[in-house]
């Protein structure tokens, strides 16, 4: 496997790992069947409305259309085995098959394991939900530090991963119902059309309004971001987001000295002296916050 | 050189009664015996009844003539007229004996074979006992679901033209050479052969009652066209798929007449219990379908009463889109908001007092 380096260097800018190709082509695949299967799947779902017809047509109509939803869901259910199968064997082969050589295996280490993979939700994410809420409603002017992975980001994987099993479940069902209903009563096809279109109606508004604009147009990424094309996050968004891995990370990488300020309204990161920041966040200034044009305009105190 | 200089003061004249002439519905001369047209072929002509409602009156003969009425003289169905001009008309019984002879059994023609089986079909005015329905009025009548194509509204440019294949047409005429004759039979068995309406034509026309709010409390129905709607036959309708099932296809029993269709509860009915499995697995449709699958239903409905399990299944969803998707557009909003004053806070003002 091709090794990435934790920091790269470009033009003189320092840009952070992130995901890796097979990660970057995995997210390619999910997005592209999610889009195709949104646009010929929510004419059905609003067969009634004016512009039903043209995009069921656009998608080669009655006939065709189908064939699209159920090739395209088809290719992501087996992304979607492969992404589990794959995240399952490297925590196996990685965490756990040492740990039975060391010969520490039981219950409590595993579930010790489990726990601390990066997407779990932990008592962090809680903490930077209210800290957030705090920050959001002006209570204070200090954000929360991010960890390598965000609650957002938490969310983001675990909703489309709900989501998949539930529509891509029923979604099966749908399309065999003939087999299905060999075992299964004609009741639960109902079900199945509710679960299959309305959760795909939460996946679709979920991703095309809460995760585009925190990845693409919010004020601090906008028109674009770029990690999920090159893996690699700027200094600027790291600092903005993931303060605390970044912290880290600059650390571990003998960088200690070029660590930048926490981004505008920050607490200060206690656990560790900063050399190169003297004043305290409060007095952060809009110079500091050079990617920020609204930031800049904004009121300062 | 001017036409007038060449035809002298009758030139005018002389082209208006070649153009009248050439402009004259050709049945001017044939089937308008009574000569009705002679008031009836002015488009404008209409009149505002005692409800209030304009009614056109006028026939245009082509339309006619072209329809599957288009031998049968005006006094024909409008039996009530017998003088012009005429008081107003009655509507017209399409269970009159009409003044065409039906060529199989040499008999005057009449509709009264259908009203026989539409009174023995589960939209007969009398229940089975012989016994007036209650709202007897709302049961459908032949003019409820069938019109002419004269009285359709005026549009006469359209999308979906039923049209006649011309290369059919040149078959009949290898064997037959009077034209008026190959019309009428061609337009006689192509209607009666072909679907003559869409699926979504014949959903909206059965939603005219059975999605009529009133009219479905009255008589404790579904509103079964609604469902229909819900199902994927009536998505594919919508989008304007002519090969998926509409109403008729699961209501009315295979090789029967469509006045043939009977109560849920009626063994005779192609949705009762029994029978429900043989209609979703023809060889058309799902062959192979268990009898399970034709449990799905088909007119489920978001209610409460009726089907609790699918109203609390649904609202489950609602429930989780919206308290998904509410609390991330706030969060979202407020991100909007704060961005615009990144450094305000009200603690920070306090502190300062």
């Amino acid at each position: 496997m091709k090794r990435y380096p934790t920091i790269k260097i470009e033009n003189g800018k320092k840009y952070f790992f992130r995901f890796d190709l097979d990660q970057r082509i995995q997210h390619i695949i999910l997005a592209a069947t999610v889009i195709i299967l949104v646009l010929t799947g929510m004419p059905l779902k609003f067969s009634e409305t004016s512009w039903a017809p043209y995009l069921n047509t656009f998608f080669g109509g009655s006939k065709m259309s189908p064939m699209i939803h159920k090739v395209t869901g088809a290719i992501m259910l087996i992304l979607f085995a492969y992404h589990v199968i794959r995240v399952v064997s490297q925590i196996v082969s990685k965490q756990i098959f040492p740990l039975k050589k060391e010969g520490k295996m039981n219950i409590g280490e595993v579930t010790t394991i489990l726990i601390k993979q990066p997407m779990i939700p932990n008592l962090k994410d809680a903490k930077d939900i209210i800290g957030l809420m705090k920050y959001l409603l002006y209570f204070t002017t200090v954000r929360p530090d991010g960890d390598e992975f965000t609650w957002k980001e938490k969310f983001d994987y675990w909703a489309p991963f709900w989501g998949m099993f539930v529509i891509g479940l029923t979604g099966l069902v749908i399309w065999n119902k003939v087999l299905a209903t060999q075992i299964i009563p004609g009741e639960l096809i109902n079900l199945c059309l509710i679960a299959h279109s309305d959760e795909a109606l939460l996946a679709a508004l979920f991703l095309f309004i809460w995760h585009w604009y925190n990845v693409h147009f919010s004020t601090s990424v906008f028109p674009m971001g770029t990690v999920f094309l090159t893996g690699y996050l700027s200094e600027e968004l790291m600092v903005e987001e993931h303060y605390e891995h970044y912290v880290r990370v600059m650390t571990k990488e003998g960088l200690a000295h070029e660590i930048l300020p926490p981004h505008g309204g920050h607490k200060p990161f206690c656990d560790k002296p900063l050399p190169d920041k003297p004043d305290s966040p409060s007095t952060t200034t809009a110079a500091e916050q050079p990617n920020d044009t609204l930031q800049q305009g904004g009121l300062s105190s | 050189m001017s036409l007038k200089s060449r035809f002298g003061p009758f030139g005018h004249i002389g082209i208006l009664v070649l153009l009248t002439i050439y402009f004259m519905p050709s049945s001017v001369f044939g089937a308008d015996a009574g000569n009705c047209l002679v008031c009836h072929k002015f488009p404008g002509l209409s009149r505002v009844g005692e409800n209030g409602e304009m009614r056109l009156l006028y026939v245009n003969e082509e339309i006619h003539n072209k329809g599957v009425h288009g031998s049968v003289k005006c006094e024909g169905c409008h039996t009530d007229i017998t003088k012009i001009p005429h008081d107003p008309a009655k509507p017209v019984d399409c269970l009159v004996l009409c003044h065409i002879i039906e060529p199989t059994s040499e008999q005057k023609f009449s509709h009264k074979s259908v009203a026989t089986s539409l009174e023995d079909s589960v939209h007969s005015k009398k229940d089975k006992d012989g016994k007036e329905k209650p709202f007897s009025e709302d049961m459908p009548t032949c003019k409820d679901c069938h019109d002419d194509p004269m009285f359709r509204p005026l549009a006469f440019v359209k999308k979906v033209r039923p049209g006649v294949a011309e290369d059919a047409l040149g078959r009949c005429r290898v064997c037959h050479s009077k034209e008026a004759f190959i019309d009428k039979f061609y337009n006689h068995i192509t209607t009666r052969l072909h679907k003559s309406r869409s699926p979504l034509n014949i959903a909206e026309a059965c939603a005219r009652c059975h999605d009529d709010p009133k009219l479905v409390a009255r008589h404790n129905l579904s509103r079964a066209a609604g469902s229909y709607g819900q199902t994927f036959h009536g998505k594919a309708a919508n989008l304007l798929d002519e090969s998926v099932p509409d109403c008729l296809d699961c209501h009315v029993p295979k090789g029967k007449s469509v006045h043939q269709m009977y109560k849920n509860e009626d063994s005779r009915a192609t949705t009762h219990k029994e029978n429900r499995g043989q209609i979703c697995n023809s060889v058309d449709c799902h062959p192979g379908a268990s009898k399970k699958f034709s449990n799905y239903q088909v007119h489920a409905e978001f209610d409460k009463g009726k089907n609790p399990v699918i109203y609390w299944f649904t609202t489950f969803f609602i429930i989780l889109t919206g308290g998904t998707l509410l609390p991330l557009m706030a969060i979202l909003f407020l991100d909007l908001l704060r961005r615009l004053f990144p450094n305000a806070s009200f603690r920070r003002r306090k502190e300062k007092q």
